[in-house]
């Protein structure tokens, strides 16, 4: 929907779609935020089960209606649902925030690391990959179907290690709720 | 042609694999039985492969190589595990197998009473093994294989009784000695692949005739290094003294290795390089020249010795050097005759010895035998026949071996009369000293008086007697064993007849007898001052030329002075120092560098960022 | 507002994480704010293959969550033993590795 002011033209459609995208993206940057600077657990669980919403709203913009929910099923759901059992298992203890040495180190670090990103997001895309799928074609069958068919055919070998993965991963905590472990005894020295 | 050759090496392999691995599982009943049917069955074999080899023609019988597997193919150096199955192989398996088996056998009464039995015949089969790579070699690399395997077969079985501080010593010599020869050998391969660019017998000994002319100095280094390797393995000076030392071993061992086989490798090594040998007369000349004076040497030393073991070890050496002689002038079927008939009486020797020395309780001092005739009849009829054919009496094995190689010294092409001269002078000696020992062992009166004497088990007289029959009747052989050979040697060699100084050796033989039984026998009061007179020789004999002595003096002590000088100087002074300070300082560093890894998980992150972040500014920015 | 957007957005979440697992000491913030990074690169992946119209980004924005489910499974399964045998949640004391 093309709005004409004479001296200024413009989308509706698009700018609302952009500003929708700067709103949830900046939202899910304060819940990251907000994750890592909470001196409590149970706070920092709930910003992350935010984030994960902002995420999810982002996958949907961009297209990934499958992904999206994935990403609340597993994610804002079971991960962050086990999360939250484990704090309260543990207990929320707060814990004690020093501005040390150590943290300026992370900081100028990060710095860097930003910045370095930052400028690479100038390069762009360099090489374009195309699918079997195009935007008409995914149009037509549903993202999920779409994914589904790809995942089952072209990577099926990842999917099924993946698979292993998972298994591995739950015989491997079975084994350390199940047997008792002793630790060590530390050497003096 | 020879597909089954292999499976004279492969029974004693598997005979030693599974008595040496298998251990325990194995009843030490069958162990014994499973070590002489491996022999034997290797007998058996070489025996198909004789008749197989003499319904050939002779032409044929010869470049058997059987490639069984292409070990190593390296752009030029072409290397395959092959055995050669020809007239002078076959001929060296029949010595071998058979006289092993023989001694295998005779092992079973001699060592059963021995905790280690097992151990024992382990070795024996892993020796026998060993031997037939050695002679069934196609080229340098396994013969020097075959070479350096008996070598360890001889140091395990030297030092078998390893609580024996002397016999482990001997070992130790052994050992040393072989290597000294297996460096030589060592050397003259590497000649010989640089010379030739290939190790195969084959292609060398067909290259050799046709690139050099006589005496070429190439040939004349390559057989010298060649003869280091086989002088140190019989035992010739100057690397002889290993040998009466390994008779700390048990005394099959002495038989097997250091009397029928493993000493006789030096002259099988000449025979079969007989072609490269023929290109370098110098060397010839060197052989049969070491070989004569070793022969006298020998002789002369194994007059004074009292242990019976010892008497006969130096009379092997002093057979070697006949059998050089033999070699060194050209007669090489003749030196492999004289091998075969000495492998005969010199093995049925030792076994005797074993067998009095058995009945003895390892007594092996001759001043204290006597008069075992009665008590070990069958020892003493063999031991006789053994005496007489190593003394080359008339008609026995070693009269016609030791005759055919004694005319030649005086008429072959390098023949001369001093060589001839010196061989008759060792063989009066020989017999003189075999008789001593025969009768100070069994005339007489016995001269331990708590000492019971008795026949041995039929397990070691049956191998006397069979050895007995073929020392008293091998002598018929010689001609056979001239032109079964022939085809190897590329010829017959000549045997000379000359009367008159035929009648001189057989007569030095027999005054040596003749001595030896004044002297021993009759033991007149007239002969006593002669005795005394030559006491001083006897001393000097006795220390057989001090020999060992001077080796000490010239080699042993000087190394040993140099040692301590360059341990007390080189060692701890500067190589300990430097290691000792490379040490210390890098344990310095380390105590500042350890600080780095301080176990918490957050350091190690930041420190992966960090370097994450050099390889951003790399990338970005350079 | 195209793949700049992406980027900035995905490469400060990133930081964000890596920043998180270096300071904070409780060993389940440390494993949010590796959910975080993980998440970040998952938003990477979807939005480029928005651009690239390719659906292969999906897929390895799916392997990733399989992946960091099984960690995340595991990981707790090993703070809690680690609690249980030293009650005690500050990284810092598990030091037993040091030089």
């Amino acid at each position: 929907m093309l709005i004409d002011l004479g001296w200024f033209s413009f989308d509706l459609f698009q700018i609302t779609y952009d500003g929708v995208l700067l709103a949830v993206g900046g939202t899910a940057i304060l819940a990251a935020l907000g994750v890592v600077l909470c001196s409590s657990p149970i706070y920092s669980a709930l910003y992350l089960i935010g984030h994960m919403i902002c995420l999810a709203i982002l996958f949907l913009m961009y297209g990934a209606e499958f992904i999206a929910a994935v990403q609340l099923i597993v994610y804002a759901g079971a991960v962050m649902i086990l999360f939250l059992f484990i704090i309260a298992l543990l207990g929320g203890k707060k814990e004690s925030q020093s501005f040390d040495f150590h943290k300026f180190m992370a900081l100028s670090f990060i710095g860097t690391v930003l910045a370095e990103l930052a400028l690479s997001a100038r390069v762009g895309p360099t090489r374009p990959v195309t699918g079997i799928f195009d935007e008409k074609l995914i149009a037509d069958v549903g993202n999920a179907k779409a994914i589904g068919l790809e995942l089952y055919s072209k990577h099926l070998i990842p999917f099924e290690l993946a698979s292993c993965l998972l298994l591995v991963a739950g015989v491997g905590i079975i084994c350390l709720s199940k047997f008792t472990y002793k630790p060590p005894q530390r050497r003096s020295n | 042609m020879f597909g089954y050759g292999w499976l004279v090496l492969i029974a004693p392999l598997l005979g030693f694999l599974s008595l040496s691995c298998l251990g325990k599982r194995i009843p030490r009943s069958i162990a014994g039985y499973l070590g002489c049917a491996t022999v034997g069955f290797a007998f058996f074999i070489s025996l198909i492969l004789l008749v197989h080899l003499s319904v050939l023609e002779p032409e044929e019988r010869v470049g058997g190589a059987q490639a069984l597997y292409t070990w190593i193919d390296s752009g030029q150096f072409h290397l395959d595990f092959a055995i050669l199955i020809d007239p002078l192989s076959v001929f060296m398996f029949l010595i071998v197998t058979g006289v092993g088996f023989l001694i295998h056998v005779y092992s079973l009464g001699y060592m059963e009473h021995d905790p280690e039995f097992k151990r024992f015949f382990a070795y024996l089969n892993l020796f026998i093994f060993s031997m037939c790579v050695l002679v069934s070699a196609a080229d340098f690399f396994f013969l020097i294989v075959g070479w350096a395997l008996v070598g360890l077969a001889s140091y395990l079985l030297i030092g078998f009784w390893r609580d024996k501080p002397s016999a482990v010593l001997a070992a130790r010599k052994a050992f040393v000695m072989n290597v000294i020869g297996d460096v030589g050998m060592l050397v003259a391969a590497f000649m010989i692949f640089e010379t030739f660019g290939s190790l195969s017998y084959q292609k060398v000994f067909e290259m050799a005739p046709t690139m050099f002319l006589a005496n070429d100095m190439n040939m004349i280094l390559i057989t010298l290094f060649l003869l280091v390797g086989a002088f140190a393995k019989s035992a010739q000076l100057p690397l002889h003294t290993w040998l009466p030392d390994a008779m700390e071993g048990p005394t099959p061992v002495s038989a097997l290795i250091h009397a029928a086989t493993m000493v006789t490798a030096g002259v099988y090594l000449v025979a079969r390089c007989h072609t490269l040998f023929e290109l370098a007369p110098f060397t010839m000349y060197v052989i049969a020249t070491v070989g004569i004076i070793t022969a006298t040497f020998a002789g002369t030393i194994a007059m004074v010795q009292t242990d019976i073991k010892r008497v006969i070890a130096y009379s092997t050496m002093s057979q070697l050097g006949y059998m050089f002689l033999a070699v060194g002038l050209g007669m090489f079927s003749f030196g492999m005759f004289h091998l075969m008939t000495h492998a005969f009486f010199k093995a049925l020797l030792f076994l005797g010895a074993g067998s009095v020395i058995h009945s003895l309780n390892e007594e092996q001092d001759i001043r204290k035998m006597g008069g075992l005739a009665k008590a070990m009849p069958v020892t003493y009829i063999t031991f006789l026949i053994g005496s007489l054919a190593l003394a080359g009496f008339p008609l026995t094995s070693g009269f016609f071996s030791k005759e055919a190689i004694i005319m030649g010294a005086y008429h072959s092409e390098m023949g001369n009369i001093l060589f001839w001269g010196l061989a008759v002078f060792t063989a009066g000696m020989t017999a003189f000293y075999t008789f001593r020992l025969f009768f100070c062992v069994f005339q007489g009166d016995l001269r331990t008086p708590d000492a019971h004497p008795h026949e041995s088990p039929v397990t070691m007289t049956g191998p006397l007697v069979i050895l007995g029959f073929f020392a008293l009747a091998a002598g018929v052989l010689g001609p056979w064993v001239d032109s079964f050979l022939s085809p190897v040697f590329g010829g017959h060699a000549e045997h000379y007849q000359d009367g008159f100084l035929e009648t001189i050796a057989v007569f030095v033989g027999l005054g040596g007898i003749m001595t030896a039984g004044l002297l021993y026998m009759v033991r007149s009061d007239k002969i006593e001052p002669i005795k005394e007179a030559l006491a001083p020789i006897q001393e000097i004999l006795f220390h057989k030329y001090y020999v060992d002595e001077i080796y000490d003096f010239l080699i042993v002590k000087p190394v040993k002075a140099i040692s301590v000088f360059l341990e007390d100087m080189g060692e701890k002074k500067g190589v300990d120092f430097a290691v000792d300070q490379v040490g210390e300082q890098v344990r310095e560093v380390s105590k500042y560098v350890s600080l780095w890894q301080s176990g918490r998980i957050r350091d190690y992150a930041v420190n992966m960022v960090a370097g994450m972040a050099l390889v951003l500014i790399f990338v970005a920015f350079l | 507002m195209g793949q700049e957007f992406i980027l900035l957005v995905s490469a400060t979440v990133f930081c964000i994480g890596a920043f998180g697992f270096m300071v904070r000491k409780n060993p389940l913030i440390m494993f949010m704010s590796v959910e975080l990074m993980l998440n970040s690169v998952n938003f990477l992946l979807i939005g480029y293959s928005n651009i690239l119209k390719s659906l292969d980004g999906q897929i390895f924005a799916l392997m990733i969550m399989a992946v960091a489910a099984a960690e995340v499974v595991v990981g707790l399964a090993l703070i809690l033993t680690i609690f249980r045998t030293r009650h005690d949640l500050n990284v810092d004391h598990l030091d037993s590795l040091k030089g």
